[in-house]
């Protein structure tokens, strides 16, 4: 017995520490992520996974990163902070990551950014976690500015949000939202901006996720007779509550949350029901950049990318390794200072893809600036890491297609703003 | 030092935090029977008590106390200790299976209580920008961890050589009669129920003690730290290591930890990027079957109790 479990162990170990050698080549720098691929985000977190490992091929065939290979790291959290810190540990310690990308929850992020990221002086970029208290710490200095997202806050969504409410004449909205930090924040928001607008919330309801039933929630939510409702929701919760809603004589004067564009959604709904709703998605949907990101991911895997965290993850790996490319080192404090310089400013523009990033490397060689715009659009990290980005207004037509109903580029949700400020 | 060895230290850390855990649920289960399937809930009561203690004050916040981390942390495992007391007297009555319903159904609860109580726990946002104890005195992380490994080690020793101690006294040979036969131990004139209470609110504020050092250790908390599933680790922890043991129980933490996160990093090692998306559920069946296949080999756990009495 003591044999066999020393056996097991030296091949264990030998595998872990040996594999690698065999494949050295002269030079080449590990980017690590850390992702659900099993847990909760499961059904999400593998094709985000692909689209950082398609911006990592773009830049490989582009000549890699500050004279060397780069290899993608993917490593499962489970869905839980404990196992997701121990695989950013080992990425930054063992594989020697000088970039992590990641996580999806923020309740997985922000541990790996207090305990792995800030003390190891490593960049941190996440696509998805949408979460207030990263702003918080950063503005605390807790951060040290080594982390960035590329997904918009939800703040400028709220506001957008709030002024189409305002717009459409609605005086007394009722709010039923997932109880998450997601929702959270977005309603939280949308309240403080409607109310300012001259909304009314009459009911602000949080609802737990994956139950087989709302209607207490419902019911709370329909008190005082709300002429209007905003949903924050995911799809299949969503349906649920949105069925009940409507079923209990909620009014179909709805606004949804970014993430119930899904056909899966207008689908368990009905779309009849849903020809009155509107809703809000920060994903650009045209423009040059975001059609080279999409032709590039449809070239490689053969459907088009259609899911929650695909451009915002390829953002998070490019703008990670123009950075890289920058510093000309794989040093996570060099990403971090150099971040900036790669996305806003007034340099010569550069796409998604492998052309774009032969553009970008040669740009840097000559000394000249780059300024990415990527699948998201343009991409100006503000002093805490957050980023602003284009909305888009969706519906949903008679026969239950998703529809564009409305564009915010940047100016128009920064004038927005500004007006909201005062 | 070399990037293992300073993850070795990261690693070690957590594994032992987590042994300091399967120590007060050896003592509740091991020593006496008692079968706690909340541990995640006292975890978590250790975990925000210590993070409220010691947080920075907030407005929105009705925490936020600033105090030392000692402080903290034994304060933690007295709102701990108080917790388990409550349950304890409401429970312990309840024989073992109908013990484990209560107590899974209190840590779910707690959980959610966690993330409504927002004013209290800051909600699913959870509480952000803890201090770590003694952080500025080191100049990196390293040095810095390594320091944080020592203060676990030493409080493990002081955890370990206490209930050492303690299962050895006659009052430790009174929780293995209530184990064993009840009946028999009631017949001989002991209060069962205060023995199991004892044992209760002990065992959990030792789960709290590792609660509080998570928390000074990731400095942060927030609600997705207290799944079920951790109840389930700590368990197969035990199990493994082998209950009724407290050197089974540190070694299990150790080894089921060791598999739970490095069968992650020997499968990122040598599976092709292109497999790296599906590695993720390699890895979870790959765990479950060391776990059957350690106990098919070693059903009393790698290192059991010790038959023949003491």
């Amino acid at each position: 017995m003591k044999k066999t479990l020393l056996a097991l162990a030296l091949s264990v170990s030998a595998l872990m520490f040996g594999a690698h050698n065999a494949a050295a080549q002269d030079c080449e720098i590990n980017v690590g992520s850390v992702l659900s691929i099993t847990g909760s985000m499961a059904a999400i977190g593998s094709s985000i996974g692909n689209a950082a490992a398609l911006a990592v091929d773009h830049f490989n065939e582009a000549g890699g990163v500050a004279g060397c290979k780069v290899n993608f790291v993917l490593r499962d959290d489970q869905g839980t902070p404990n196992v997701g810190v121990d695989a950013a540990k080992t990425l930054v310690e063992i594989e020697k990551a000088p970039l992590l990308l990641g996580a999806i929850q923020s309740g997985i992020s922000l541990p790996i950014l207090t305990s792995v990221s800030v003390p190891s002086k490593v960049t941190q970029i996440s696509c998805c976690s949408s979460a207030p208290s990263f702003t918080a710490l950063s503005e605390e200095g807790g951060t040290d500015g080594y982390f960035f997202r590329t997904l918009p806050t939800d703040k400028p969504q709220a506001v957008v949000l709030a002024s189409i409410a305002a717009q459409k004449g609605y005086k007394r909205i009722a709010i039923i939202y997932v109880n998450s930090d997601y929702g959270n924040s977005l309603a939280k928001n949308f309240q403080e901006a409607a109310e300012g607008m001259g909304v009314e919330v009459v009911n602000s309801v949080a609802y737990n996720q994956e139950q087989a039933s709302y209607r207490a929630e419902v019911n709370a939510a329909l008190q005082g007779d709300p002429d209007s409702l905003f949903l924050v929701a995911f799809p299949a919760d969503g349906a649920t509550a949105a069925r009940e809603w409507i079923s209990f004589g909620g009014s179909q004067n709805m606004l949804l949350s970014n993430a119930l564009r899904a056909d899966e959604f207008v689908e368990s709904v009905g779309a009849k029901f849903l020809t009155k709703a509107l809703g809000i998605d920060n994903a650009q949907t045209e423009g040059d950049s975001v059609e080279a990101f999409n032709a590039a991911w449809k070239e490689k895997y053969g459907e088009d990318p259609n899911g929650p965290g695909l451009h915002v993850m390829y953002d998070a790996a490019a703008v990670g390794l123009l950075a890289m490319e920058q510093a000309g080192k794989p040093d996570g404090t060099a990403i971090r200072d150099e971040v900036r310089k790669v996305t806003g400013g007034d340099g010569e523009i550069v796409f998604p893809g492998v052309d774009g990033f032969k553009q970008a490397k040669a740009l840097i060689a000559d000394g000249k600036a780059v300024k990415y715009v990527g699948a998201t659009g343009p991409i100006t990290f503000d002093a805490n890491g957050d980023v602003t980005g284009p909305y888009l207004i969706w519906g949903v037509s008679e026969d239950g297609e998703l529809t564009v109903e409305d564009k915010w580029d940047m100016t128009r949700v920064s004038e927005l703003m500004a007006k909201t400020e005062k | 030092m070399s990037g293992f060895s300073i993850y070795l230290i990261f690693f070690l850390i957590i594994a032992l935090n987590y042994g300091i855990m399967g120590l007060g649920l050896n003592l509740q289960w091991g020593y006496t029977g008692l079968f706690n399937a909340g541990v995640v809930g006292f975890y978590a009561i250790g975990a925000y008590g210590a993070a409220i203690l010691v947080g920075p004050d907030r407005d929105y916040l009705i925490g936020g106390f600033d105090l030392p981390w000692p402080v903290a942390i034994l304060g933690g495992m007295a709102l701990a200790a108080l917790a388990a007391l409550i349950v304890g007297l409401a429970t312990l009555r309840l024989r073992e299976e109908y013990l484990a319903i209560a107590t899974f159904g209190i840590a779910l609860s707690l959980q959610l209580v966690a993330l409504n109580f927002e004013s209290l726990t800051g909600g699913a946002n959870g509480l952000v920008g803890l201090p770590r104890p003694l952080f500025h005195l080191f100049e990196d992380s390293t040095t810095y961890n390594l320091f944080f490994l020592g203060l676990v080690i030493v409080i493990l020793g002081i955890v370990w050589f206490g209930l050492e101690l303690a299962v050895r006294s006659p009052w430790g040979r009174l929780l293995r009669a209530v184990r064993e036969d009840e009946s028999a131990a009631r017949s001989l004139g002991k209060n069962i129920t205060l023995i199991r209470l004892q044992v209760f609110v002990l065992g959990c504020s030792l789960i709290g003690l590792s609660g509080g050092l998570y928390v000074a250790f990731i400095g942060f908390v927030s609600p997705t730290d207290f799944l079920p599933l951790l109840t389930f680790q700590v368990w197969a922890m035990l199990i493994v290591g082998g209950s009724g043991n407290n050197a089974g129980a540190v070694l299990g933490a150790v080894v089921v930890w060791a598999l739970w996160t490095m069968s992650g990093l020997a499968i990122s090692r040598v599976a092709p990027v292109e497999l790296q998306s599906q590695a993720g559920a390699i890895q979870v069946m790959l765990i479950g079957l060391l776990i059957v296949a350690m106990l098919i080999f070693r059903p009393r756990g790698l290192i059991g109790e010790k038959t023949g009495g003491s």
